[in-house]
């Protein structure tokens, strides 16, 4: 019987290992990990494997895969071996995020008020005022605190050299704190003396955390604001999430047709009859919340919300037209917005990225087709991408067209060797799949990280997308202190 | 409570009882075909129609099918989606309204609809006409196991009194509908073409009957209980009392209507002297008017219309808890304008399709 890991092949020459040095030693903070999995059996880890699969099940942990008929209910793929993030390397991401998420918040102030940062021309106007994600509707209107983003998630990866670089910044109420919260029930059910051996710092307290950071929000002062989180309903994707946060959080989980608006006040239809509502963590796309204003087609969403909000007599987290700040193109130049706004330079860096619009950055991505990594500027989960290396001339013509037809709606960057973690997944052997990480930040009265995320793994060999749409899964992550 | 999530309550229950009494009038008849197969000819279309006209929906069955038998009519009241109250549809709309309402449910129940919804999902056809006995029997027992994790599992407040009407008033209905059906058979035209018979003799007409009164009971889970009551006096008078009257049995309709008017009252607070809203005015009304009815009463109105009548007011029933609790209206709007707005359609379970394009595409 070979004992775990032995198995194990990193290639530190090729990619950042999170275990395994470039010496081709083990990390230091790896070591009672190693040593404890040292001593199991295939059969051992097989166990607990099924103590976990049997824990995600009755939970109805899944999610749906569009596409095929009826949409199909996927166990989310979860990876035994935790991530293990030492507590300085976390301190850099948590004052990182914390620059970066204040500095976005402070742009998007300015960009629905003054507009100070495009009359200075730190970015071109146009990029901004064109954004699909701008809310021309919204300029001048004051959310509770002057708050936009509550609840972001930004998506971090690792370099060749084990730098953590922001790959984008998640600002429309980004999916996946559920699976962290789960993946941490399932390993301590599973591996209860690696809890005893390392300090690992707690994450249990997100969903109060959230709680607490959207009664903060409440345009109206009153002991126990009432709170909803509001989604589009069960054959969402992220459905399992949005009960769960709700049963978590203690509120009510409401669809479009639960609320109603009466006198610019929101209210929820009960036995009992309306009861006024003040805060809503909506799960909604904007262009869905309201079909007197947006998209009119809309069935999820509540008509005369948007007055209620522009009233000030309900809060949105996250508000409405946030999106402007995540866009991939507005992301270029996230350094010179923390500069501009916090007189300070940017903690994390981002990957470099090349904009088709800039006549010069064009002709690059051109030429570059098959090395570069082209995304459409406002889609996520991982659709409307090309990955240069791994794709065909005639996808890259494809690509080239639909650029040149539309060069706002692009932005090119390199290919990013995440770093890679040893998974085991597929119950016959270990190796190595990339990973990144979700940081879950709350924006309230203050900056709020509980001490991880979601860990994400591109479970597929040698594949570099990493969303559950395309067969990614996820792993748990440890904060943990010396 | 939202009023979605009391509806959904409702439908999940109310489908469920469906599903599970659908199982008992398949089960039943396969077994009444059995007990008569020596004395009159049951191949005879007839006993299947019988089962097409409880759920009243002939012609809907009649575009599908082309005769009625064991394998057609099974095949339409247990696997075909296109009939809403197939057994498979039933337990597929029971399952879409809990999934709805997972967070206000116990997850005992959750599974339990799950566990039925996927054993639905890998029986044949073929399993069934090989072994009806047991198929049923899994759905009545399934059934049975949803209610008592019901009970056990999720708190006797508000929302379990909306479980409890919806199953009640279902199989209320559903009692009305099957002692109807039996009031087809013995019409005039039906009635001699199941008599048809070469030996057809006055006695043999009898046994014929009393076997089909015996089924009627069997399908209610009666028997038994009728014996401790009735001892073997299986006439017509007897079984219609207990079915109709009695207000200890669980499956009688007295007991079904009480039950519901508890669930009712006790959201509302409504008594015996003092009604809060109609869903409580009528079934109060009904429920007194049960309790002093007589089985002449029945006879001196007409068996059928008598039935007809209570479905009647089952409908108004259902209607004005929709109107009360779930259609909740928006202060501008006078109730006159939700009646018209909001018809009762008795098929909430298939209102979650509608969006399902625009749910998906959020992110």
């Amino acid at each position: 019987m070979t004992r775990f890991f032995e198995s194990y092949e990193a290639d530190p020459a090729r990619f950042f290992d999170e275990v395994i040095s470039k010496e081709g030693i083990p990390r230091q903070h790896y070591d009672k990990l190693l040593h404890r999995f040292g001593q199991f059996s295939l059969d051992d880890i097989k166990a607990r494997r099924q103590i976990v699969n049997i824990f995600f099940r009755n939970q109805g942990i899944t999610f749906t895969v569009y596409g095929v008929e009826e949409g199909i209910e996927r166990i989310f793929p979860f990876d035994l071996i935790p991530r293990v993030v030492p507590a300085n390397e976390w301190q850099t991401i948590e004052k990182g995020l914390i620059q970066r998420i204040t500095a976005l918040n402070a742009f998007l102030h300015d960009i629905y008020h003054g507009q100070k940062i495009l009359k200075d021309k730190v970015i071109p106007a146009e990029l901004v005022l064109g954004s699909k994600h701008f809310r021309r509707e919204f300029v001048g209107i004051n959310p509770p605190l002057g708050i936009y983003i509550h609840v972001t998630g930004s998506d971090i990866i690792r370099d060749g050299e084990g730098n953590y670089l922001v790959l984008e910044d998640n600002l429309r109420t980004p999916s996946g704190v559920s699976y962290m919260l789960q993946n941490r029930q399932a390993m301590k059910r599973a591996f209860p003396v690696l809890f005893e051996k390392y300090k690992i710092r707690p994450i249990e307290n997100y969903p109060q955390e959230l709680l607490r950071t959207l009664q903060e929000i409440s345009p109206v002062r009153r002991n126990e604001p009432n709170v909803v989180v509001l989604t589009p309903g069960i054959y969402n994707s992220a459905y399992f999430e949005h009960s769960f946060l709700a049963r978590q959080m203690g509120v009510e989980l409401t669809e479009g047709k639960d609320l109603v608006v009466n006198n610019n006040k929101v209210y929820t239809r009960t036995t009992r009859g309306l009861e006024r509502v003040d805060v809503i963590y909506r799960r909604v796309d904007d262009d869905y919340l309201d079909p007197l204003v947006f998209r009119p087609d809309s069935k999820l969403g509540v008509a005369g919300l948007i007055n209620a909000y522009r009233k000030g007599n309900v809060a949105l987290a996250n508000a409405i037209g946030a999106g402007v700040a995540d866009d991939k193109v507005i992301y270029s130049f996230t350094p010179d917005i923390i500069k501009y706004y916090l007189g300070e330079d940017p903690i994390l860096q981002i990957v470099p990225t090349w904009l088709p619009s800039k006549p010069a950055h064009l002709k690059y991505i051109l030429e570059n087709l098959d090395t570069l990594v082209v995304k459409a500027a406002n889609e996520s989960g991982g659709y409307g991408m090309l990955i240069g290396p791994e794709s065909t001339v005639a996808e890259q013509e494809k690509f080239a067209e639909m650029i040149v037809a539309n060069p706002r709606n692009y932005i090119a960057q390199p290919t990013i060797s995440l770093s890679r973690h040893p998974s085991f997944f597929n119950d016959s052997d270990i190796f190595g799949c990339h990973i990144d990480l979700r940081p879950y930040v709350l924006y309230g009265k203050t900056v709020t990280i509980v001490p991880g995320g979601l860990t994400r793994v591109a479970l597929k060999r040698g594949s570099l997308v990493v969303n559950s749409s395309q067969g990614g899964g996820s792993k748990d992550t440890w904060v943990v202190d010396e | 409570m939202l009023s979605r999530v009391a509806e959904s309550l409702f439908w999940m229950s109310r489908y469920f009882e469906r599903a599970e009494n659908t199982a008992r009038f398949l089960d039943v008849n396969f077994n009444l075909l059995l007990d008569l197969n020596n004395i009159t000819h049951t191949e005879n279309p007839n006993y299947w129609i019988a089962l097409i006209l409880v759920t009243s929906d002939r012609e809907r069955f009649n575009d599908l099918y082309k005769e009625y038998n064991a394998h057609t009519v099974t095949d339409y009241l247990v696997f075909n989606k296109n009939n809403p109250n197939s057994i498979t549809s039933c337990i597929g709309l029971a399952r879409e309204n809990a999934r709805s309402i997972i967070e206000s449910i116990s997850s005992e129940m959750w599974e339990q609809v799950n566990n039925l919804y996927h054993y639905l999902q890998s029986v044949t056809p073929q399993f069934v006409h090989n072994d009806p006995y047991s198929f049923y029997k899994e759905i009545k027992n399934s059934s049975h196991l949803f209610q008592g994790i019901t009970d056990n599992t999720f708190s006797h407040n508000e929302g379990w009194d909306f479980i409890q009407i919806a199953k009640y008033l279902e199989r209320t209905d559903n009692i009305a509908r099957l002692i109807d059906v039996k009031y087809h058979m013995l019409l005039p035209e039906l009635h001699s073409s199941l008599e048809e018979s070469e030996d057809s003799t006055d006695i043999v007409a009898g046994s014929v009957d009393i076997i089909q009164w015996m089924a009627v009971l069997k399908s209610c889970s009666a028997l038994e209980a009728f014996r401790k009551v009735y001892l073997s006096k299986i006439d017509p008078d007897n079984i219609l009392r207990f079915l109709i009257l009695d207000r200890s049995f669980p499956r009688s309709i007295n007991f079904s209507v009480c039950a519901a008017e508890d669930a009712l009252w006790r959201i509302s607070g409504s008594s015996r002297h003092r009604y809060v809203n109609n869903a409580d005015r009528l079934i109060g009304k009904m429920e007194a008017e049960l309790s002093y009815t007589s089985i002449e009463d029945i006879y001196s109105k007409g068996l059928h219309l008598y039935l007809a009548d209570l479905e009647q007011r089952l409908v108004k029933i259902g209607e004005q808890v929709h109107l009360t609790y779930f259609a909740y209206h928006t202060p501008e709007i006078e109730p006159q304008d939700v009646e018209e707005a909001l018809p009762f359609t008795g098929v909430a379970g298939g209102r979650a399709n509608w969006s399902q394009a625009q749910q998906q595409q959020q992110q």
